[in-house]
């Protein structure tokens, strides 16, 4: 048997994943692959990461993320809550705009095209600015087209840490923290036409101290903002905060366990070819790191959140939180994956059934497992009634694309029976980076359409993507 | 005993004997190798010392800065022999992750490089890991560094194969130990007395105790990272089983409060492992046997680390004048004032104002004339009784007014007439408009 790692899977998504009646019709209806968001649960993540920045009495505003999904359902529900959209392109700035998100609510980030800058400029959004040269072009832009005054965040980067030395990974992104005086001198220059803000930084890392210390460093250069005469007002701590993929430590722990004694050729393989996920056997020894997600993460979303404000300062001996508090700064985020976990499944069609692979319509783009490194099972729906014989059994799944590479998974995943044509596999939790992050039409194979629900009374109502808003279907709650 | 050099008293540790009122095996000798009595504090003394000495002449002349990748103990006998002879000393590691140990390696001048974290968005594609650039920095001759490479280092093993474990022989008159019991971290300890102990009895059964994985013992691996191990040798051992820091604990307490040695948590959880290992063997015993464990360095550089897992054990005396011991009356009774209400009142009587926030936050802007008590030293101050005068009105302020109607409440119940808060904060003042200074 293939060792397992079952999907932590809760509240409404359950629900619905238990409907197999529902899952059947919507992909019998609009095919194989199909997405499901759930939008209303985008709105219940909001509220999770709001409350822990009240408890450390924080004002600031939760960004959504876009990159994470393509949804149009999803950022029109999170235009109910209160929170924010981090837009990253020229595209997603118009989709949030016309979601129903003020400029008040919208802040791009990323490389920016002219046009991106422009739009953001002239509608009045608030520019996290990657570099000092980014930020003299919007200056530029602004005095020549009269624009109003920008609200600007600086990203900036290359954090320093106190007592022991924190590497970490080098960023193309942000303005270097051991040389602010070109910051500071394209502020000054364009006063008026750039409102600074405040600081922000987004890491790539799940390290907990990296993140202090790039916290602190920008408590550092607010610092310096006010001794400048600027007033910032808020920090921009960006993302990353995670999501625990996985119901069980235990399957964890005893699935990597298993991987390490395939590699060292202890056990019989787990995965497709042998692959060792980044793990090689060099003459008995392992070598190599496990190069895949941390599923299971006993700390994620809110909760670590939560841990970055209670760590410490290491200069000021203090909670981070109470200090960006004590300095009456408000503190943004921008939560991709984590304000995803829970918001929805990728449902697939098993096609083919034959010597332990099992072939489904889709592939590795449209599910895309593989190139996140997210480690977790798919779950079973089937079509008819079990056969009297029917036992777990441990397959493989590739994908529709004439690839040898085009496996959905190189894990080799246990079902509790086996598939067949017409049944589907679903997988749960996708909705963050794992779902239309990269899917095109190669071949010209469908891409996948997106389908919003949501909860009517016991029932489960659904409808395209594109055609959702908070108000469809729900006339009567007005 | 004199000495010339404080390396001379690395090794030669004493064997102790456990009560047996203690660990109450009934046909078991059980022993403690005291490796906590290296000069440098541990077992790691012995490794560190092996693997550097007969190199550090021509690293002083070339003025190599001598590197391991070791969060704990290793690191810290490098540092101070390294300091010895006038080389520089440099920590790579994961995460320090036991502070006490961090702040020593920095007291004893050693820079600690911490590696980052995993990488939020994964590019499985991407084999740069940071580790591996690392070992390949370090490692390349003519580098500037001299890498002992404590997991991979054959003089690790020899250290013990040499000192460790004769002297168990030695002292137990010439016969091996019927059965031994160690951590496992680099392997090198085990694996050298191991395999000093089997030249002479070929029949010692060998446990090797590794932490459960998602659990965390300083200084020892889990069961999947041993096989990153270079030394590591499952031949080596008979069972390798997995000791839980809870039981880490259990250990460490038995043998700190009950038989004067001061261990720590891999002390304990051999002392721990063993005991629960040879309770099944001595069952089953009608002649007598001798087991050895390590017990590998001492409890003080835990305290954080007990802290953390058994705050019950430090049990700290109730508070006289704690805000936390407030109640919801006392609470609800503190009186505030509004920023309209404040700025009036500052006017008029000229309270004491004093601001609650850290130091660095009332540099950048306060409130003109107030005194800056940052709240946990505030807290300290009250438990000796008012800092200053009753005639004196008081007002207090944090950033949003919550803190502030604590202390307010707290200051009434000592007996301070007129102390307030200031409602809604240093921001409700700010968005007031009203003034704020900087020095
Ligand atoms: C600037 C910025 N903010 C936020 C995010 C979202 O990160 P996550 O989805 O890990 O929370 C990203 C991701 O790449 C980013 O680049
Ligand atoms: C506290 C402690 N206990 C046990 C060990 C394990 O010793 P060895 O590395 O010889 O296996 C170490 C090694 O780092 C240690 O620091």
């Amino acid at each position: 048997m293939a060792p397992s790692l079952q999907p932590r899977v809760d509240g409404d998504l359950r629900s619905i994943l238990d409907s197999h009646d529902t899952l059947h019709r919507m992909v019998d209806t609009l095919g194989s692959p199909l997405n499901l968001v759930l939008p209303d649960r985008l709105a219940g993540n909001v509220r999770d990461f709001e409350t822990t920045l009240r408890a450390y009495d924080l004002g600031g505003t939760v960004y959504f993320a876009h990159k994470a999904n393509r949804s149009s359902a999803l950022v029109r529900a999170l235009a109910t809550t209160g929170a924010g959209i981090d837009v990253a392109s020229l595209g997603e700035l118009q989709h949030a705009l016309g979601a129903g998100l003020g400029p008040a609510r919208i802040m791009a980030t990323g490389p920016k095209s002219r046009e991106f800058l422009w739009l953001a400029a002239r509608t009045g959004v608030t520019v996290g600015a990657d570099s000092v040269p980014e930020l003299a072009e919007l200056a530029g832009m602004v005095a020549a087209h009269g624009l109003p005054r920008v609200r600007v965040m600086a990203r900036l980067s290359g954090f320093a840490s106190t007592g022991t030395t924190v590497l970490s990974r080098a960023s193309r992104f942000g303005v270097p923290v051991s040389d602010l005086d070109p910051l500071w001198a394209v502020l000054d220059e364009h006063r008026d036409q750039l409102d600074f803000h405040g600081a922000a930084y987004h890491l790539d890392t799940n390290g907990l101290p990296e993140k202090a210390a790039a916290l602190e460093g920008c408590l550092e250069a607010m610092a310096e903002a006010q001794r400048r005469g600027l007033s910032p007002r808020a920090i921009d701590v960006g993302g990353g905060f995670g999501v625990n993929y996985l119901a069980d430590s235990r399957e964890w722990e005893a699935w990597t366990t298993e991987l390490t004694g395939a590699v060292l050729g202890q056990r019989p393989p787990i995965t497709w070819d042998g692959h060792g996920y980044g793990l090689r056997n060099e003459g008995g020894r392992l070598r190599g790191v496990l190069a895949v997600y941390p599923a299971y993460r006993a700390v994620a979303g809110p909760a670590y959140l939560d841990r970055l404000l209670a760590t410490a300062s290491t200069a000021h001996r203090r909670p981070l939180g109470s200090l960006v508090l004590d300095n009456l700064y408000d503190l943004h985020l921008e939560p991709g994956r984590a304000l995803l976990d829970q918001c929805g499944a990728v449902l697939t069609r098993v096609e083919e059934v034959r010597d332990g692979l099992v072939r489904v319509a889709a592939n590795s783009n449209d599910v895309a497992l593989e190139a996140h490194g997210v480690l977790m099972d798919p779950i079973l729906v089937p079509r008819g009634e079990p056969r009297p014989d029917d036992g777990p059994v441990g397959v493989h799944l590739a994908g529709n694309l004439c690839l040898e590479a085009d496996l959905i998974t190189r894990r080799r995943v246990p079902l509790p029976r086996p598939p067949r044509a017409g049944d589907l596999l679903v997988f749960a939790n996708t909705a963050g980076y794992l779902m239309d992050f990269s899917a095109g039409s190669a071949l010209m194979q469908p891409t996948a359409r997106t389908v919003a629900a949501w909860r009517h009374g016991g029932d489960w109502r659904w409808c395209l993507d594109e055609r959702y808003w908070p108000v469809t279907g729900r006339e009567e709650t007005g | 005993m004199r000495y010339d050099s404080v390396t001379d008293i690395i090794g030669d540790t004493p064997l102790v004997r456990i009560d047996e009122a203690v660990h109450g095996l009934r046909h078991i000798d059980l022993y403690a190798k005291m490796e906590l009595y290296n000069p440098f504090g541990s077992v790691k003394d012995r490794a560190a010392w092996n693997m550097v000495r007969h190199r550090l002449a021509d690293a002083a002349d070339r003025g190599d800065t001598v590197v391991e990748l070791s969060s704990g103990n290793t690191a810290k006998a490098l540092a101070v022999i390294a300091g010895m002879h006038g080389l520089a000393f440099r920590s790579v590691t994961n995460r320090m992750r036991i502070p006490e140990v961090k702040d020593l390696l920095l007291l004893l001048g050693a820079q600690i490089d911490e590696l980052p974290g995993r990488s939020e968005c994964l590019d499985p594609a991407d084999t740069d890991d940071p580790l591996t650039r690392m070992y390949h920095t370090v490692s390349a001759a003519g580098g500037g560094y001299l890498h002992t490479d404590q997991y991979f280092n054959d003089l690790n093993v020899q250290a013990h194969l040499r000192g460790t474990g004769p002297e168990i022989i030695a002292d137990l008159g010439g016969r091996a130990p019927d059965y031994f019991i160690a951590c496992v971290g680099t392997a090198g300890s085990s694996t050298g007395v191991a395999r000093a102990l089997r030249r002479h009895d070929p029949n010692v059964t060998v446990v090797g105790l590794v932490a459960g994985k998602s659990d965390f013992i300083p200084g020892i691996r889990d069961i999947d990272e041993v096989h990153e191990v270079g030394l590591f040798d499952p031949q080596v051992y008979d069972t390798i089983e997995a000791v839980s820091s809870d039981e880490a604990i259990d250990g460490l307490l038995t043998l700190v409060r009950r038989c004067g040695t001061l261990a720590g948590p891999t002390g304990g959880g051999a002392y721990q492992g063993a005991v629960r290992y040879l309770r099944g063997v001595d069952a089953e015993l009608t002649e007598r046997r001798t087991a050895v464990f390590i017990v590998c360095d001492r409890v003080e550089s835990y305290l954080s680390y007990l802290r953390e897992r058994r705050p019950e054990l430090f049990r700290q005396p109730a508070r006289a004048h704690s805000v936390r011991t407030l109640t919801g009356d006392e609470l609800a009774a503190a009186r505030t004032v509004d920023v309209a209400g404040a700025r009036e009142w500052i006017e008029q009587e000229q309270p004491l104002i004093v601001d609650l926030r850290s130091p660095f936050a009332y540099r950048a802007l306060h409130l003109d004339g107030s005194v800056n008590i940052v709240d946990d030293l505030f807290e300290e101050m009250l438990r000796g009784g008012l800092p200053f005068s009753r005639r004196r009105p008081v007002l207090l302020v944090c950033p949003v007014g919550e803190k502030s109607a604590r202390y307010a409440a707290l200051l009434t119940r000592m007996g301070h007439p007129d102390a307030r808060s200031l409602s809604g904060g240093v921001i409700a003042w700010r968005d007031a408009g009203a003034e704020l200074v900087r020095d």
